[in-house]
């Protein structure tokens, strides 16, 4: 029980780090984008459209984000037909004129999917709250400055409704870290399989899970203290009266 | 694969190898589920009361504590207890005790700070009123301020066990024999059927949490509902007994 981890296992917990930092800023984007469109669809005028959206947020909020998972790895491999697979499975480099982007292991494209299709649900509601946050008055003075449907939504609603709903979204944000931790069920590389690979290899368990809780606990500490120079920053944006 | 030979593989998911063998599948998801929800609500009151009745540095250590188990992944502290209680305590700890006793924590730690907020939310004026009437504080919290902040926080209550009852499917990863593992083992033995198996374990668990999200939320606008006319079920009651007497 005694002593540091030697610093070949500190490089794969670094290397773990690293993945869960990638896939969780990877979900973040995704599922922001596409919480902004679920909130839209659930307001929404058709019927049809917010009749979908509903039963997709039920369906995605009320079944375990492991199964989800599960049913992506294993699953959607066999719907897939079969050269999509096999073009998934090898290696692609997409190569840019300084850098070159490898294209992830189908671990990694499917834990994105899974994890961007639990959490857009988590986001969606977010800002459908902070839709509703915005008084009704905003959307009566846009119009009557001749502002179409869109424009209202662009220029008065959106801006106000990401301003209400910034604490509770760094909250999911904090959850989805959290949450890539499952993707280790699926056989990807990220901190707590790397943790649990080392803890395996060396028997030093306090280090092993020591290291990724302390790692965990510093990437949820820098959304908190990101939300919290945010909040300040926009508090001094409001006091100056050009909000 | 032929209709006959789908019963025992339901059977299997759904219970394990149970009259054979200990519970499995998805009747241990919901003993799972229902113990730790018990727990969680124990612990988060507890954990409520306790950060909204303590000042100064115990008040600090308190909320770091809770805040330690709001900032780990549930899978991390399903690994310390299951990995490190028993080199700590050196006993032997079941797989399930553990998991149990994680969700527990990661659960009470959550519902702690919705009770303190709950408490907060009914506190300024009712708990003034209390200490005048020559309550403690004590009797204030259990009869005045607890009944009515726990009006106020069962939606957080059920979102919490909700995503308690999710949460169970975790012990897959320490090889608690609970749904998520059975239809994982079931499907590694199949190999053919895993967007059927894993779409019907998706179903299940859908229909326990909207079960549980339906009553409970049934049983709170119940329960709102029998409040809202202020002292008329005293008086109801009153009539009632004498009339009995007469």
């Amino acid at each position: 029980m005694n002593g540091w981890l030697e610093p070949k296992y500190v490089g794969w917990l670094a290397h773990g780090f690293e993945m869960t930092l990638l896939l969780s800023a990877c979900v973040i984007v995704s599922a922001t984008l596409l919480g902004v469109a679920l909130a839209m669809a659930r307001n929404a005028r058709n019927g049809f459209v917010t009749r979908i959206a509903a039963l997709y947020v039920l369906v995605f909020r009320n079944s375990p984000l492991l199964v989800q998972l599960l049913f992506w790895y294993f699953g959607a491999a066999t719907l897939l037909p079969q050269s999509w697979m096999e073009w998934l499975n090898t290696p692609h480099t997409l190569s840019l004129s300084t850098f070159t982007l490898a294209w992830p292991p189908f671990e990694f494209v499917a834990g994105w999917i899974g994890l961007t299709c639990y959490a857009t649900t988590f986001v969606g509601e977010e800002f459908r709250a902070g839709m509703r946050g915005v008084k009704d008055g905003q959307y009566l003075a846009a119009a009557a400055l001749g502002l179409a449907p869109f424009g209202t939504f662009r220029y008065v609603i959106l801006p106000q409704a990401i301003r209400i709903a910034t604490p509770p979204l760094a909250g999911q944000y904090m959850n989805i870290v959290k949450n890539s931790s499952l993707t280790m069920a699926i056989g990807l590389a990220e901190l707590s399989y790397t943790s649990r690979q080392v803890d395996t290899e060396t028997f030093k368990t306090f280090q092993a899970f020591g290291a990724a809780t302390v790692l965990y606990i510093a990437t949820i500490a820098a959304i908190e203290v990101g939300l919290i120079l945010w909040k300040r920053r926009s508090a001094h944006a409001w006091q100056r009266g050009n909000a | 694969m032929s209709a006959i030979d789908w019963l025992p593989t339901l059977r299997y998911l759904l219970l394990g190898t149970f009259p054979n063998g200990p519970l499995g599948g998805a009747a241990l998801t919901l003993v799972m589920s229902i113990v730790s929800t018990l727990l969680s609500a124990l612990i988060g009151l507890a954990g409520g009361v306790a950060l909204s009745m303590t000042r100064g540095a115990a008040h600090l250590v308190l909320t770091a504590v809770v805040g330690f188990f709001r900032a780990i992944p549930v899978l991390m502290l399903i690994f310390w207890t299951f990995f490190l209680m028993p080199m700590l305590l050196h006993i032997d700890v079941p797989g399930l005790a553990t998991v149990v006793c994680a969700l527990a924590l990661i659960g009470g730690a959550y519902l702690s700070h919705s009770v303190q907020a709950g408490i907060a939310a009914v506190r300024a004026g009712q708990e003034q009123a209390a200490l005048s009437l020559g309550l403690t504080r004590w009797q204030a919290l259990r009869y005045v301020l607890l009944p009515q902040a726990v009006r106020i926080m069962t939606p957080s209550f059920v979102n919490q066990w909700v995503s308690l009852i999710k949460d169970t499917s975790l012990a897959y990863i320490v090889g608690v024999p609970e749904f998520t593992f059975l239809a994982n083992q079931v499907n590694n033995r199949l190999m053919v059927y895993p967007v059927q198996i894993f779409l019907f374990v998706g179903l299940v668990y859908l229909l326990l949490c909207s079960v549980l999200q339906f009553f409970a939320t049934r049983l709170l606008g119940g329960a709102q509902r029998r409040n809202k006319p202020d002292a008329q079920p005293h008086i109801t009651r009153f009539s009632h007994v004498q009339s009995a007497d007469s």
